[in-house]
């Protein structure tokens, strides 16, 4: 094994190690000394409590942002900005990297795609299908008959299976049908810099205004092919019709984005996104051997510009499916997996640390803020819910006679207690807010479902306990035993997305 | 997005300083320690913890009612002794001292006021000498010695009744217990056994009611039932030895006592008869022992199960 790869595997080490570390060091020292891990529990409780408020606050601001942008008139902004501004100029290159979906999945991405603001004749579209899938040329053939000559182009690409150098993943077939985009662009003769690309999950259905908000923050950036451009993701096309639990862990999934989107200093780009196709071709597309391509691309771009890359979040929604299954037990196990491939996203760590350690002229105090982000993100996702629900009853049940009759052993359930009855009121703040991004009810759908709405939140210990921690922790486990996962379609209501 | 920025960088510090303010009083709240601020020190302190049945009594701590009721923990204490009263209206006060020591938790949660007056209710509808109750099948039985009659009640009085009538002449009863089939009694004087019958004894095919077994040689100091509700188990001041429950019954002597005033105590559940006589050793010295006899009847099935296995 040579040096580079020792360090790849230390790296993929370190994430699992350090959850794992922190965990079972946590439950020998609850048996062992059961006072100083109640310290350390009541510290983290606390700093929970703190960052939930903090967190909360955020996602207020966020959504007032998301609020006071709705219905906002974005081409009307382009046409406002100066002359040298041109955002006629603009192409839009939209990707949308097919799996096995079916056309009741695709037809409603298209349909909205068709129905934005934008004009059309700047918009290129490329349904980028697989090979392997049988249904593709015959879901091709028919979305082309459907939507050919309502947009400025419409291709259709097939990635070929088993590439050299290639797993199965996404990003493999966006970077297939991007490079069969560029030799579209390169024939008609349209500068890179001209077009903006956004590749979008395949059931991603956009704003009206999305192509015009995009265009507008593109124009008015500093820098602008240095950066992502992400817009809001929500869960809306099939919220109303989806089982609770799958509901809110969407909404939650959301309302996270949305926190993201107000720390710039960490915002890093998630599914459905934009960027210049410049910028695309120069970081050299997407990587294909990776499943968190939509994390990575950001990576590339930062590792590019030696740090002088960033997101712009866009204060408009894309939405998509609520990933569900025909019970509620195949529901957790699709939200689960679902949970498990988002997580996978800690194999940007090594990455990136392996790109730090090349990149010379980043520098070093960039470097390590950015790391330790990336990896504090990750081993917070994989311990806390552990911490709060698994470790935090240890020290009673452990610390045996002596422990009992201490101080600390009275007020450690006391201090827990009242800390999670804090939290309860920033519960009801989420409750509100995500009565405000629904879209409204559609007919044939009982009223008495609002008030279901509120109601589920009850479930939301039972989703802590089992979509809080451990999805991160088997991913990182995997990372860390080497055990690489594959790129796992979401099954979304019936369909495979 | 640049006035949000700086509205979360705002929101970032604050929260830093609430969280590095804040945790080191919520860590002392939680060790015990209680902040002066006339020293501008941090006191070790203990903590007692009130819990009594019924909830919502008063606490006097040192003759000083604090605001809260029981269950209820009191913190921030100095280490020490204090008093302790707790009062709830119609209940007697409990009264008591506790010791607090720094950075523990001093216990007070087995605490039961009791009422004023307690729910009393009379029972009985006649007068009685004595009573047996039989929690298990919930009744009582009474014995009026003055007119010889048997009464018998449920547990809360109701169906009071009498069920039996003691032979007459019967006198200086010494004792009397129900068999284990509860239906029926029997009753002791120094000379004689009286086995009363409860309720019409159609099916009852060995005797007439009732049965009286005389021991005039002998003084009966105590009889138990045996589980069987037809043995008796006689001690008497020469022998311990059991009699059949029916008329002109033999007793049958299994042990012959040394002691007159033997103490004796039977199990029921084991038939098995735990009592206590005298020895006298070689040296003239006298020890007093305590024996168990065995009178199980399971060991005779075992033994009749075993004699049939020749004829097999």
């Amino acid at each position: 094994m040579n040096k580079a790869k020792i360090l790849k595997r230390i790296f993929e080490i370190i994430p699992g190690g350090l959850s794992w570390g922190i965990i079972i060091s946590l439950i020998l020292l609850s048996i062992v000394y059961p006072v100083a891990s109640s310290i350390i529990i009541i510290t983290f409780d606390f700093y929970w409590i703190i960052r939930t408020v903090y967190l909360t606050t955020l996602l207020i601001m966020a959504h007032h942002r998301l609020s006071r942008q709705k219905n906002k008139d974005w081409l009307e902004c382009c046409f406002n900005l100066p002359k040298y501004k041109d955002w006629s100029q603009l192409y839009q290159l939209v990707i949308f990297p097919v799996y096995n979906e079916g056309l009741e999945v695709l037809r409603p991405s298209l349909a909205a795609l068709n129905a934005t603001h934008y004009p059309k004749k700047k918009i290129i579209v490329v349904m980028a299908f697989e090979e392997r899938n049988k249904a593709a040329g015959h879901n091709a053939a028919v979305l082309e008959k459907e939507f050919n000559g309502k947009f400025g182009a419409y291709l259709s690409t097939f990635h070929p299976d088993g590439l050299l150098g290639e797993s199965r993943t996404k990003g493999a077939n966006a970077t297939w049908a991007a490079k069969a985009a560029k030799d579209y662009i390169d024939a008609q003769g349209i500068a890179y810099e001209h077009v903006l690309l956004s590749c979008f999950d395949a059931d991603t259905c956009v704003d009206p205004e999305y192509f015009g908000c995009l265009s507008y923050h593109f124009l008015t950036s500093d820098k602008p092919h240095q950066a992502s451009y992400q817009p809001m993701p929500v869960y809306n096309n099939n919220i109303w019709q989806a089982p609770a639990f799958a509901r809110l862990v969407e909404i939650s999934g959301s309302f996270c984005q949305m926190i993201e989107s107000m720390r710039l200093e960490k915002f890093v780009t998630f599914s459905s996104h934009s960027m210049s196709f410049k910028t695309l071709v120069e970081v050299n597309y997407w990587p294909t051997n990776m499943i968190s391509d939509d994390s990575v691309i950001y990576w590339k771009g930062f590792l590019h510009y030696n740090g002088d890359y960033r997101v712009v979040p866009l204060y408009i929604t894309v939405s998509m499916d609520v990933a569900y299954s025909s019970n509620i037990w195949r529901t957790m196990a699709v939200q689960y997996k679902q949970k498990r491939r988002w997580a996978w996203g800690v194999e940007n760590f090594p990455f990136v640390a392996g790109g730090f350690l090349e990149n010379k002229n980043i520098p070093l105090f960039k470097k390590l803020r950015r790391l330790f982000h990336l990896l504090e993100s990750h081993v917070s996702w994989a311990v806390w819910a552990v911490i709060l629900v698994a470790i935090g009853p240890l020290p009673i049940l452990f610390g045996g006679a002596f422990f009992s009759q201490m101080s600390i052993a009275y007020n450690l359930p006391k201090i827990t207690g009242m800390l999670f009855n804090f939290t309860l009121l920033t519960s009801l703040t989420w409750i509100f807010l995500s009565r405000t991004i629904l879209p409204a009810r559609p007919s044939g759908v009982s009223w008495f479902k609002n008030v279901i709405l509120v109601l589920e939140w009850v479930f939301v210990p039972f989703i802590i306990l089992i979509l809080g921690s451990t999805p991160a922790l088997d991913a990182q486990t995997r990372l860390m035993l080497a055990k690489y996962m594959e790129f796992n379609p979401t099954l979304k209501g019936d369909k495979v997305l | 997005m640049f006035t949000f920025q700086r509205v979360r960088g705002f929101l970032f510090y604050l929260s830093l300083f609430l969280f590095f303010g804040g945790l080191p009083l919520i860590l002392s709240f939680a060790l015990g320690y209680k902040f002066n601020p006339h020293t501008f020190k941090f006191v070790k302190t203990g903590l007692i913890y009130v819990k009594t049945q019924p909830e919502g009594a008063s606490i006097y701590l040192n003759n000083k009612l604090i605001p809260e009721k029981s269950p209820a923990s009191i913190q921030e204490l100095v280490p020490g002794a204090y008093k302790v009263k707790l009062e709830l209206a119609q209940h007697y006060p409990w009264k008591g001292e506790i010791s607090v020591e720094e950075g523990k938790v001093s216990r007070m949660d087995k605490v039961i006021l009791f009422p004023l007056r307690p729910d009393l209710e009379q029972l009985n509808q006649e007068k009685f000498s004595s009573f047996r109750l039989d929690a298990e099948k919930g009744v009582i039985y009474y014995l009026n010695r003055e007119n010889g009659v048997v009464y018998r009640s449920n547990i809360d009085g109701s169906n009071f009744e009498d069920i039996a009538s003691l032979p007459e002449n019967f006198g200086g009863i010494r004792g009397w217990e129900v068999a284990l089939d509860k239906a029926k009694l029997f009753i002791f004087n120094p000379r004689q056994i009286a086995v009363l019958f409860f309720d019409a004894r159609d099916n009852y095919e060995y005797s007439d009611s009732p049965v009286i077994l005389d021991y005039p040689q002998e003084k009966i100091i105590q009889v138990f039932w045996h589980s069987d509700s037809y043995h008796l188990i006689v001690v008497t001041n020469k022998h311990i030895g059991v009699i059949e429950s029916r008329p002109r019954a033999l007793p049958v002597n299994l042990v012959e006592l040394s002691k007159e005033s033997t103490v004796s105590y039977y199990d029921s559940k084991r038939d098995t008869l735990y009592f206590s006589d005298s020895q006298k050793s070689p040296d003239g010295v006298v020890y007093n022992n305590l024996y168990r006899l065995e009178l199980n009847t399971d060991l005779y099935l075992l033994e009749r199960l075993m004699k049939k296995k020749p004829n097999e």
